[in-house]
């Protein structure tokens, strides 16, 4: 048998189609940006993000401080890269590990027996059916605010949302042929599970975590913000912005230079997210 | 002869990421009014393409490139969109292959039918639906006036592809095209299609197409028949040229391919060695030139002429016929390809040859409702999918279990194997009972059996290598191998090239992805093989590579087949004996040459008698069967045959036969029918 088939690599075709993606590209830009401000910003950082100018207090931008500083002096420029290190921080951390507990859960509901998927949908709706901030709230009544219970909140919020996508691809892989033939050459339930059915569903979910960074980043400074996050003086961008909150009519650079990367850093990631959507997802292409 | 459809150098290209696809290259092809034209070609002769084509139903990325379709006067690729809307639905219209997916099942076939009516202004509601019971009564569907106000999940198989036919005809269309009509039917309901479609063209004067890979619908439905290969039209002529007298190597090679035309049983299936060529690159000379047997130079680098072969319009592209070659003597003597060494049958496994699996009273159930509701609503709990189904397999024998979709077949594969758990009777094999065997002693069990599915590239996990693919059962089995060897080893077996272990199984055709199925299969020399539909899906060459391979490793390895299957002739070609199914029980069991030769039960007779022969002399003037399968959940009482048995009697009606046996020729044979070979005596009077 001669073999004429041609094959064309998956990946490079969707690198192609990536690449000629501009609205991917910008967020995939934005997305960089990101990483490298919050990664290096020990060595970006101007000033210590906590060491106090009281003279150059509530100075606009200037060489020396170049998004000008708060009330007590500290260098917004600083704090706002310090801040960046606690989004991603929260974002990495609560997003990964809300995307491995999601696919894992979900895996068991759509795989497993039926009372057991009863049990965990009845879980993931009673913690869908919780706003967020109320939820929040409610914890950091009973146990005190700090990010540590931050980033429970947000890994306990958005395990529901991967679960249930992950079960409904499980759902619908279970009764598949080639499910049936790897029991047929006798493998067990965890081997199915992990090596045959996880590369299948795990596509979705990694594009649903690119959506989800914003997501999670905007409730780490919305809570931060309400004072149930990051405590004062530690930077966050909702803390940045809350004390710049409070000195608005003072001067505005705090508030500014808060806002910006988050509505930078969530553009750039629901972009990248929408472009890989696009990119893994042929059916929601559009025409060419 | 006047044609309806006349198409003229048909070009048309698909763009791919690879680089621009000449699907269809300078097609020309003639429907001659009020006849019956067959497009028969395998998958990727672009046959299906020449539909879309002349409709404008093109996909996006797909462009017709030069060529006219003149129908009744006009040129359907000079028209623009607009008149386009008045030409399908109106003018020409389609039959589907599945009904089940180009109906809308959110709506009445009432609500369908009145809104294909939607052009006729004049017309009112209840005009329309008269129009549309009036039709529907003509493609036999019982009790219009009631029917056409449920939904196409009501309708059964074949009473739906019925209503596709009515709702196609209902605009007294000029040209009828039915791409795959019986594709997805059984083989008694592709009976009666047919003879309905040969009727309706009787009454409606209509001029139809059929695109079709089955070349018993082919012979037994068309007046004139188109062969096309990779996008070219190799021979055209009337059906009775092309099956007697075919003049193109391929269009040969494609009769000699199909189990259905050799009546006697060899060794090896014929078949047509190589692939489709790829499409990319714009082939010099012959496009089949690659993979025909009476390849010569010239082949190579001219493209061949169209040569008329006699007054009619038998129409070839070959260089063999070329006349100056034949005046030259530089011929090859024969046109049709030189009897290959098929080798004599196999000879059958001694009756002596222990019997390695013994099924026995094995039942299988799938519950439909839940208990409480089986009370409170009175309905069953279950439907038995398998009752009392009891066989054998010897040594390396092969048996062939053969029934309609619905005869519960599958699922006694399935139970065999311990994938569907059984309600009771049991299996045994190699004198362990499996049913009452521990996890680890049935884990032992599963390297001996093992089992192929319907789907050949479905069933392999498309994120997997073929290379790890067919390692893993070495892997779930912790058995320690080198699993490159192995891989190479079993690349060889299956006849595939080494440098497949590194693809994915969706780069693979059907074929291919087969042999990766038994490869798989065969990783851990298992002693059984349960194939669950070997050949679905797969093109008639392509079939005869299967079954000769698995043919070739079942005498090498001394494997024992139960080959499961709708397709007759198939299974006559590689069975030893044969079980027959219907609902869920065994009706017949014995000799599979004594069975198609003499069936005994009117089931097995129908079914035998309902393949359509590729032969044109030998179209049926009678539908075998009438009626369709009973739902499961619905038994008839008695013998669950008698609803659609032409022999049943009261005692049918009240009785239930059990499974006993008979001698038929000298041989037993275990038949479940109070009145055996009734059929045959009636047949044989009528000679």
């Amino acid at each position: 048998m001669n073999v004429t088939t041609p094959r064309h690599s998956v990946g490079r075709e969707r690198l192609r189609l990536f690449l000629r993606n501009p609205m991917g590209m910008f967020g995939f830009i934005l997305v960089s940006l990101f990483f490298i401000a919050a990664i290096f910003a020990p060595m970006l950082a101007t000033h210590d993000p906590l060491a106090l100018d009281i003279p150059n207090r509530l100075s606009g931008p200037t060489l020396e401080h170049w998004a000008g500083t708060d009330q007590l002096g500290r260098d917004t420029f600083s704090r706002v890269l310090y801040g960046g290190r606690v989004a991603l921080q929260v974002a990495a951390i609560g997003v990964s590990i809300s995307l491995i507990l999601g696919l894992g859960l979900g895996m068991l509901a759509g795989y497993g027996p039926r009372w057991l998927d009863n049990i965990l949908l009845l879980l993931f709706d009673s913690i869908r059916s919780f706003p967020t901030i109320v939820l929040a709230l409610a914890a950091v009544a009973l146990l005190g605010p700090s990010l540590h219970l931050v980033l429970v909140i947000v890994i306990v919020t958005s395990i529901p949302s991967y679960a249930r996508l992950a079960r409904t691809s499980t759902m619908a892989l279970k009764n598949t042929d080639f499910v049936l033939a790897e029991k047929s050459l006798g493998a067990g339930t965890v081997r199915t599970l992990i090596r045959h059915i996880m590369p299948n569903v795990i596509g979705p979910l990694l594009i649903l975590a690119a959506m989800d960074v914003p997501v999670v980043v905007t409730i780490e400074a919305g809570l931060s913000f309400l004072g149930l996050g990051v405590q004062p003086p530690m930077a966050s961008w909702g803390t940045v912005l809350n004390e710049g909150y409070l000195i608005i009519r003072l001067t505005p650079w705090p508030i500014v230079a808060g806002g910006i990367p988050l509505v930078l850093t969530t553009l750039g990631f629901t972009f990248l997210g929408e472009a890989l959507r696009d990119i893994f997802d042929p059916r929601l292409r559009k025409g060419r | 002869m006047e044609s309806l459809l006349s198409i003229r150098g048909l070009n048309v290209e698909f763009q791919t990421p690879s680089g621009p696809l000449h699907v269809l290259r300078d097609i020309n092809i003639d429907v001659p009014r009020g006849k019956i034209l067959g497009i028969v070609g395998e998958s990727g002769s672009g046959k299906s393409t020449v539909i879309w084509a002349i409709n404008r139903l093109l996909a996006s990325n797909g462009a017709v490139n030069g060529g006219t379709a003149t129908f009744d006067g006009q040129d359907l690729l000079a028209l623009n969109d607009r008149q386009m809307l008045s030409v399908r639905g109106e003018q020409i219209s389609m039959v589907f292959q599945d009904p089940m997916t180009s109906q809308i099942p959110v709506l009445t076939y009432d609500r369908q039918m009145s809104d294909i009516q939607y052009r006729r202004k004049e017309l009112s509601m209840k005009d329309k639906r008269e129009r549309a019971i009036r039709i529907m009564h003509k493609v036999g569907i019982p009790d219009p006036e009631d029917r056409i106000l449920q939904y196409p999940h009501h309708f059964s198989g074949g009473m739906r592809q019925r209503a596709g036919i009515a709702m196609a005809l209902l605009m007294d269309p000029l040209l009828l095209i039915a791409d795959e009509p019986t594709t997805a039917l059984d083989v008694t309901l592709e009976a009666q299609i047919i003879h309905l479609i040969q009727e309706l063209r009787a009454e409606f004067e209509a001029t139809i197409m059929v695109v079709s890979h089955n070349l018993g619908l082919i012979a037994e439905l068309c007046d004139q028949v188109v062969v096309m290969y990779a996008g070219e039209v190799v021979e055209y002529g009337s059906v009775s040229n092309l099956f007697y007298e075919p003049a193109h190597p391929y269009t040969q090679a494609l009769l000699n391919c199909d189990p259905a035309r050799t009546q006697t049983k060899t060794r090896y299936l014929p078949v047509i060695p190589g692939d489709v060529p790829d499409l990319h690159v714009l082939p010099t000379g012959c496009i089949f030139a690659a993979r025909c047997s009476q390849v010569m130079e010239q082949c190579k680098t001219t493209s061949p002429a169209k040569v008329q072969l006699d007054e009619s319009q038998h129409v070839a592209s070959c260089h063999l016929l070329d006349p100056g070659l034949q005046a030259s003597g530089n011929a090859p003597k024969n046109v049709s390809p030189q009897g290959d060494a098929l080798g004599e049958a196999r000879p059958k496994p001694s009756v002596e040859s222990g019997e390695l699996l013994k099924v026995e009273d094995l039942c299988v159930r799938f519950q439909i409702n839940s208990w409480i509701r089986s009370k409170i609503q009175k309905r069953p709990r279950f439907v038995e999918a398998v009752i009392d189904a009891s066989l054998s397999l010897r040594q390396g024998e092969t048996l062939g279990l053969v029934g309609e979709s619905g005869s519960g077949k599958t699922t006694l594969g399935r139970a065999i194997l311990g994938l569907v758990q059984a309600e009771s009777g049991s299996v045994i094999f190699d004198g362990q009972e499996l049913r009452t065997l521990s996890r680890t002693g049935f884990s032992q069990l599963r390297r001996n059996m093992a089992m192929m599915f319907q789907d050949p590239v479905g069933s392999l996990s498309p994120r997997q290598t073929v290379g790890s693919l067919i390692t893993e059962p070495f892997q779930i089995h912790r058995i320690n191998a080198d699993l490159d060897e192995e891989a190479a080893r079993l690349c060889e077996m299956v006849r595939m090239p080494q440098d497949f272990l590194s693809r994915y199984p969706h780069e693979l055709s059907g074929g291919q992805a087969r042999r990766v199925g038994v490869a798989r299969a065969l990783a851990l020399n298992p002693q059984i093989i349960i194939a669950d539909e070997p050949t679905a899906g797969l093109d008639v060459s392509v079939q005869g590579e299967i079954l000769n391979l698995m043919n070739e490793l079942q005498e090498t390895h001394g494997l024992s087949y139960l080959i499961i299957s709708h397709n007759l002739p198939v299974i006559r070609h590689v069975s030893d004996r044969l079980a027959i199914m219907y609902l869920g029980r065994l009706v017949e069991f014995g000799d599979s040459d004594e069975i198609f030769s003499q069936p005994a039960h009117p089931y097995t007779q129908a079914l035998v008698n309902g393949v359509p022969q590729p032969d044109p002399n030998k179209r049926r003037s009678l539908v075998s069967i009438e009626g369709e399968v009973p739902s499961l959940a619905n038994r008839p009482a008695g013998c669950e045959f008698h609803t659609r048995c032409k022999y049943a009697t009261a005692d049918c009606r009240n009785t239930r036969p059990r499974l006993s046996q008979i001698r038929v020729n000298g041989l037993d044979r275990e038949v479940a029918c109070h009145y055996p070979l009734a059929g045959e005596s009636v047949e044989q009077e009528r000679r």
